[in-house]
């Protein structure tokens, strides 16, 4: 039998709005209208609340845990009669993932791209180019030192 | 109208053309834009934010902090920069404790953020700002027989307790400042559904999509139009690489508003760089020049 571990849910961040949690009463309205769900049965945001709940969050915070299925749409957050907003949930538990430094690999080289970089996308020379081209001026780098010094 | 011109990573990196026109469209609706220097990645409010909250928020932050200095509210082509800041101005004005550290690492280069300005989205700002008689003052050639279908996709609308552009239950923001372009927008039944840029599975992505562009297809739409870049990869790039897979092909364009507001202004196809997309469609391009 797993253990239940109800202080599991002070680990979610307290910078979004995670921390309603405790008001879900698991009613599945914001399943019935989770476009993930629909398509992968076994993704469910009533489930996930309810695990994190519970502290059985433990099979959720894998490299390749089912809450990466998620689109980020936050159509549960709107129809949530609670306002528990699952999304805020998921993405604090992408938060404990990533701290254990286990994100996905496309996540991560993207995230390292922008610490890097401070910009999602490496700047090129072609990409300069096109840029002129088409009358633009070419990308200045952006200040990485400041960049640094707050994170 | 002035705004901060903030153009965030992939626009002005892989599809110029959507910034391009826009500095030659909205200045035509009495929208004026001002560069201004030292911004970053917004951070993009999928991976980043899943990376590290506070640090999404603090970078967040100091861009916001840049154009309140410059004393200029924000204006983006992107629902994903959108997003990122409007909702970070949103946390930082209700928990002073979080306003209070984020301020405090500013503090580190100078900065603080009052929370003074505001984030708009283009579609906001056209809205809003200029007005839809303005928009319609600009047009010089009507795009009369055009068949458009709208894509919103999530993060211009949601959360809306803390975005307040429209209600994403049935939005009309798109349609209002589509119609003065003359442009017919068509209704069809995966009009609010998401271009899916964040889910992680593969084979789920290609049914979200496949759905909205079947769908699309159906109601017999000239193009598609939308107004986030990551969206417009996911059914530009995205329905190549679709097709691929398909025995059948899809032959949806995918325009980007600023693109249809520049052809309304009398711009050509290949001006308003049309002809860069992925998926093309001669049988359009012949409609619009
Ligand atoms: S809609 Fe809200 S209250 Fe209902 S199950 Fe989902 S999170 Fe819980
Ligand atoms: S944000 Fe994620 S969990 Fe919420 S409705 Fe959208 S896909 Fe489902």
């Amino acid at each position: 039998m797993p253990k239940i571990d109800l202080d599991f849910k002070k680990k979610l961040t307290r910078v979004e709005y995670a921390d309603f949690l405790s008001y879900c009463y698991q009613c599945g309205a914001c399943v019935g209208d989770c476009p993930s769900a629909k398509l992968s049965p076994a993704f469910n945001p009533r489930e996930i609340v309810l695990r994190v709940l519970l502290g059985l969050a433990e099979p959720l915070l894998k490299k390749d845990s089912i809450i990466w299925q998620c689109t980020t749409c936050y159509t549960c957050q709107e129809v949530c009669p609670q306002g528990v907003r699952p999304i805020e949930v998921i993405t604090a538990l992408k938060n404990i993932i990533s701290a254990q430094g286990m994100l996905p690999d496309g996540i991560s080289a993207s995230v390292g791209i922008i610490k890097d970089t401070g910009r999602v996308v490496l700047v090129s020379e072609a990409i300069n180019k096109r840029r002129t081209e088409q009358g633009l001026t070419e990308l200045k780098p952006v200040p990485m030192d400041e960049l640094n010094k707050i994170l | 109208m002035k705004y901060a011109f903030f153009l965030g990573c992939v626009i002005p990196t892989k599809y110029p053309q959507f910034e391009a026109v826009a500095r030659k469209s909205l200045p035509k609706v009495g929208v004026e834009l001002v560069d201004v220097e030292g911004f970053s990645c917004c951070p993009e409010p999928w991976n980043f934010k899943s990376y590290n909250i506070m640090a999404w928020l603090t970078i967040a932050a100091r861009n916001l902090a840049i154009a309140e200095e410059a004393g200029l509210d924000i204006l983006t082509l992107c629902s994903g920069c959108f997003a990122t800041l409007a909702e970070a101005h949103h946390i930082l004005e209700d928990k002073p404790e979080l306003k209070e550290e984020v301020n405090k690492r500013l503090s580190k280069i100078g900065k603080k953020y009052n929370g003074t300005i505001s984030a708009k989205h283009v579609v906001q700002v056209l809205r809003d700002d200029v007005g839809v008689e303005q928009i319609k003052k600009s047009v010089t050639r009507p795009l009369e027989n055009i068949r458009v279908g709208v894509h919103y996709g999530c993060h211009l609308l949601k959360p809306s307790e803390t975005l307040r552009v429209d209600d994403p239950a049935d939005p009309r923001i798109l349609e209002t400042i589509i119609k003065p372009l003359g442009a017919e927008v068509i209704p069809y039944a995966e009009r609010l559904s998401c271009c899916t840029g964040a889910c992680q599975d593969e084979e789920m992505i290609f049914k979200f999509r496949y759905n909205k562009l079947q769908s699309l297809e159906e109601a017999q739409v000239d193009c598609m139009t939308l107004v986030c870049p990551a969206c417009f990869e996911a059914f530009d790039l995205g329905q190549v690489m679709l097709n691929r897979k398909l025995e059948k092909k899809f032959n949806i364009p995918t325009l980007y508003y600023v693109q249809l507001l520049g052809l309304a202004q009398g711009l050509k196809g290949e001006e308003v760089g049309v002809t860069r997309h992925k998926v093309r469609s001669p049988a359009l391009l012949e409609k619009l020049n």
